[in-house]
């Protein structure tokens, strides 16, 4: 230190002020990671009890192995959220990553281990001509992506010509069904990793940090001294390698890819489901990757739950789709300062003519 | 005409008569307002009442609340607690829509017409005539009487000429003439004459005194003294989000009205001197220039050395002190303890021992949404103490906590989010946050910018401490009492260029008042 200690009195020992106590819901939903598990658990159990076949052991690798694409692709989209931004265009890198490798696993028998850094080197370009048009074009993310998504299927379709991927080497299916051990299957592993690796780069790593701070506030994130538009590349970068890598996922899944491979679930957009469910926002600045990688099981369990449940297979959707507001609803209220009973009075007020700030104005 | 009738008029109704003759003189009243926004407190518990046929301005120094009071009233903020009285009925859920329905009208700092529309579609906007059809305009009807209400307003402009292509002081006469249309006869003016000339000031004055003499209730904000003196009938003063003090104008001293606005615990603080010419200079600014913002800008400061830059907002201060630290381009040579800082960012600038406090704490300084530990340690990630290339959680707690305690940031837990912090809390944190940089050079931009008094005298402590201990300051203020109590040394931007200085006990608030609006005199 070179001398910078103003010689101001102690400190007066801090109050509290209300705003920051917390209630035991509160804090409870802002553990949302544990609060998914919860969820998810909750799902399978209820599944279980009225079909003991979804607890079977083959089901539950299954389960698993299929959430995988979507868990790696939500980790990435989760690194551009932070960063205030959204990549649309996930579904076609996907889609390139994997008839690409696929073409060249099914005509070269090409080795796992040769398409493995093809495939994220094909995702890190797509995803840095996304970032280069967001940084130097200053075009808002969402336009820029869905021009790539675009673009991106037509070159997936051109790779494809009139042809499909139909036959991979045994090598590749065993890595997307089978088992490692008991009911652990090998797609686990680079989903598992992926996770683990960006949750630590996140918390405890300069660049981590500047994601954060980049996507809470960019003008104040140059001003601190941030190389704001690497930070903001690199997001896309990350994300497009992700990307890359769910598509390689999807090739050994599947056995088989083609022109549509990833648009035609619109997994771009399931992407950004599990991102915001798993606490990331829109708005930058907030959440993380494991709670997206569990968001993505959550909903792989729940469709699947869905099916075995019986109910039509057109509510797979409408289910999705109301768990993200209801995700989003927990955010709003895990985050603002009123009570839940406050929420409440001021909606019935809201009813009655009157605006919710009135109510709790009156509490103080 | 009553106003529980004006409430329910649907959007086409007519304008009101250019005259404004048939409006009911009205006073309004707001009653135990308080107003936060995001844990800094803006308003607690002022109450202020306005009369028809006067001029009732709202003085304070910024961040005291005088715009929140009249945003307030005016419907743009909602208020977390009070009431609203307008002629004895109680106004709830205020919007600037209904508000303007109730005959009320804030004229905004900054006019907010819709540049690419002639004047005339400005004028009557939310109200265009209607004409026979269904969905038509009136226009000839609209243009016939827009000459009228600019002539009430003393505008003399073309109504097809687009709003873009009006001076500052032409927009805000049509923000009033928009107001008679609106048959608006509480009219709120948010400090109008900060980018006006004299002549311009001059107009709109007459303005409002022909509105006065037809009762209408008008306030009004402004910092310039003599204004206020000159076409006040009341004075209220705010310190601190709450009213202190109400004078009449030939009641009071101009003296007694800024120990009101300033308060006491800062006035008495006493003036340091100190002998620093032994000391080396630490910061060198030579024949810095940016198109339109400012020209060949000189100047240097000792270590040690506390140098105040002084002059209106719009001067070109900011600018320049942005130029230097790298967040906007320049021309000309900076000199950092004696060597050159050429191709110059805010990283580079940090790593070279220059910080820059930026004005505009929330959308250049914290991170709302992120914890206060990571604001403190924001512009210093890259140095942190490290396992390898992961930062070490434990060992980065302990800097931030002595960091804070430092600066005296007051906070339940250094976890929380920077927002539910105190405006006086969160500047705290800015502080500690560069104070982590072990900077040589710090400039401090409205340092004291939307604090209470309690963090104002810590920031002063904060100053005088790290002036002593051999770093050299810039300081930015629009308040010039504060250049007096803590500067050695101050010199004048006027329009973008140096063009005074004054040192040591020659620093009283006449000399630099006279200094700010370009006057040389030695």
């Amino acid at each position: 230190m070179t001398g910078i200690s103003p010689s101001l009195p102690p400190m007066p020992a801090g109050r509290a002020p209300a705003r920051q106590r917390r209630s035991a819901l509160r804090r409870l939903l802002a553990q949302r990671e544990l609060l998914l598990v919860a969820l998810t658990l909750a799902v399978f159990l209820v599944t279980f009890a009225v079909n003991s076949g979804f607890g079977t052991s083959g089901n539950i690798s299954f389960l698993l192995a299929d959430a995988m694409p979507l868990a790696i692709l939500a980790v990435g989209q989760s690194i551009v959220c932070i960063v205030r931004g959204i990549d649309l265009s996930v579904a076609s890198i996907l889609g390139v990553a994997a008839v690409s490798t696929g073409f060249l696993a099914q005509d070269h028998n090409a080795s796992v281990w040769l398409m493995l850094p093809l495939a994220l080197a094909i995702g890190v370009c797509l995803g840095l001509i996304n970032g280069l048009f967001v940084v130097l074009a200053r075009i808002p993310p969402i336009i820029v992506t869905l021009g790539t998504l675009i673009v991106y299927q037509g070159v997936q379709l051109l790779i494809c010509g009139s042809r499909t991927v139909v036959t991979v080497p045994t090598f590749y299916i065993t890595l997307g069904n089978r088992n490692l051990f008991s009911d652990i299957p090998y797609m686990l592993v680079p989903g598992l990793l992926v996770t683990v690796l960006m949750a630590i780069l996140l918390r405890r790593t300069s660049w981590g940090r500047s994601l954060y701070a980049v996507g809470s506030n960019a003008d104040a994130a140059f001003r601190a001294g941030i190389r704001v538009n690497a930070v903001l590349l690199s997001a896309y970068a990350v994300c497009g390698m992700l990307a890359g890598l769910g598509g390689l996922a999807f090739l050994v899944h599947y056995d088989s890819a083609n022109g549509q491979s990833g648009i035609e679930t619109n997994i771009q957009l399931w992407s950004i489901a599990a991102a915001l469910i798993g606490g990331t926002t829109l708005t930058g600045g907030k959440g993380g990757v494991v709670g997206s990688f569990i968001a993505a099981l959550f909903l792989e369990v729940t469709i699947e739950a869905v099916i075995v449940l019986g109910v039509p297979q057109v509510w797979d959707s409408a289910a999705v789709g109301i768990l993200l507001l209801a995700a989003i609803l927990v955010d709003r209220y895990q985050s603002s300062g009123t009570s839940l009973r406050q929420l409440l009075a001021a909606t019935l007020a809201r009813g009655a003519q009157q605006r919710p700030e009135r109510v709790t104005g009156e509490r103080r | 005409m009553s106003i529980a009738v004006r409430r329910h008029q649907p959007a086409g109704v007519r304008p009101g008569p250019p005259d404004g003759s048939d409006y009911v003189p009205s006073s309004y009243e707001a009653r135990q307002i308080a107003k936060s926004f995001a844990g800094a407190r803006a308003l607690t518990g002022a109450s202020v009442r306005f009369e028809p046929g006067t001029i009732h301005t709202l003085v304070g120094e910024n961040g005291a609340g005088k715009s929140t009071m009249l945003k307030v009233m005016a419907g743009v903020h909602r208020p977390d607690a009070g009431e609203l009285i307008l002629g004895g009925e109680q106004l709830r859920s205020l919007t600037p829509r209904t508000a303007q329905q109730h005959g009320i009208y804030l004229v905004p700092q900054e006019p907010t017409l819709m540049a690419t529309l002639s004047a005339v579609e400005n004028l009557f906007v939310g109200i265009l005539p209607r004409a026979r059809l269904p969905f038509s305009v009136d226009w000839r009807a609209m243009t016939q009487t827009a000459g009228s209400y600019f002539e009430q307003v003393g505008l003399d402009v073309d109504p097809r000429q687009p709003a873009s292509t009006l001076s500052i002081a032409q927009q805000q006469l049509l923000e009033c003439a928009r107001a008679l249309v609106h048959r608006c006869n509480v009219i709120f003016f948010d400090e109008p004459t900060s980018s006006l000339t004299a002549h311009e000031t001059e107009v709109l004055f007459d303005l409002m005194r022909r509105l006065r003499g037809r009762s209408f209730t008008l306030g009004f904000i402004s910092h310039r003294l003599d204004e206020v003196f000159e076409i006040s009938d009341r004075i209220t003063v705010l310190r601190d989000a709450q009213i202190v003090a109400e004078f009449l104008p030939d009641k009071v001293t101009r003296e007694e009205l800024v120990t009101a606005m300033v308060g006491k615990e800062i006035a008495k603080r006493e003036r340091r001197h100190r002998d620093l010419s032994g000391a080396e200079t630490a910061l060198e600014v030579d024949g810095l220039s940016a198109s339109r913002a400012f020209s060949e800008i000189s100047f240097s400061v000792r270590r040690g050395e506390v140098l105040g830059l002084a002059g209106l907002v719009g001067s070109g201060r900011t600018e320049i002190a942005e130029s230097i630290f790298g967040v906007r381009p320049a021309t000309g040579g900076v000199v950092l303890e004696g060597r050159p800082f050429r191709r110059r960012s805010p990283a580079s600038a940090i790593a070279a021992g220059l910080i820059y406090l930026p004005e505009d704490r929330g959308h250049h300084g914290v991170f709302a949404n992120v914890e206060l530990e990571r604001n403190i340690t924001a512009a210093t990630v890259g140095v942190l103490p490290r396992f390898g290339p992961l930062l070490r959680p434990a060992a980065e707690k302990e800097i931030a906590a002595k960091a804070a305690e430092r600066t005296r940031v007051r906070a339940a837990s250094l976890q929380i989010p920077i927002k539910s912090l105190s405006g006086g809390n969160q500047q705290r944190a800015m502080f500690s946050r560069w104070l982590l940089a072990e900077p040589k050079v710090a400039i401090f931009d409205e340092p004291t910018r939307g604090v209470d008094v309690g963090a104002k005298a810590d920031i002063y402590s904060i100053i005088d401490s790290i002036s002593d201990s051999g770093i050299a300051i810039v300081i930015i203020s629009s308040e010039l009492e504060e250049l007096v109590l803590l500067c050695d040394r101050v010199i004048a931007i006027y329009e973008g260029r140096v063009v005074s200085e004054v040192a040591g006990d020659e620093i009283t608030l006449e000399r630099l008042g006279s200094m700010i609006v370009g006057e040389v005199a030695k």
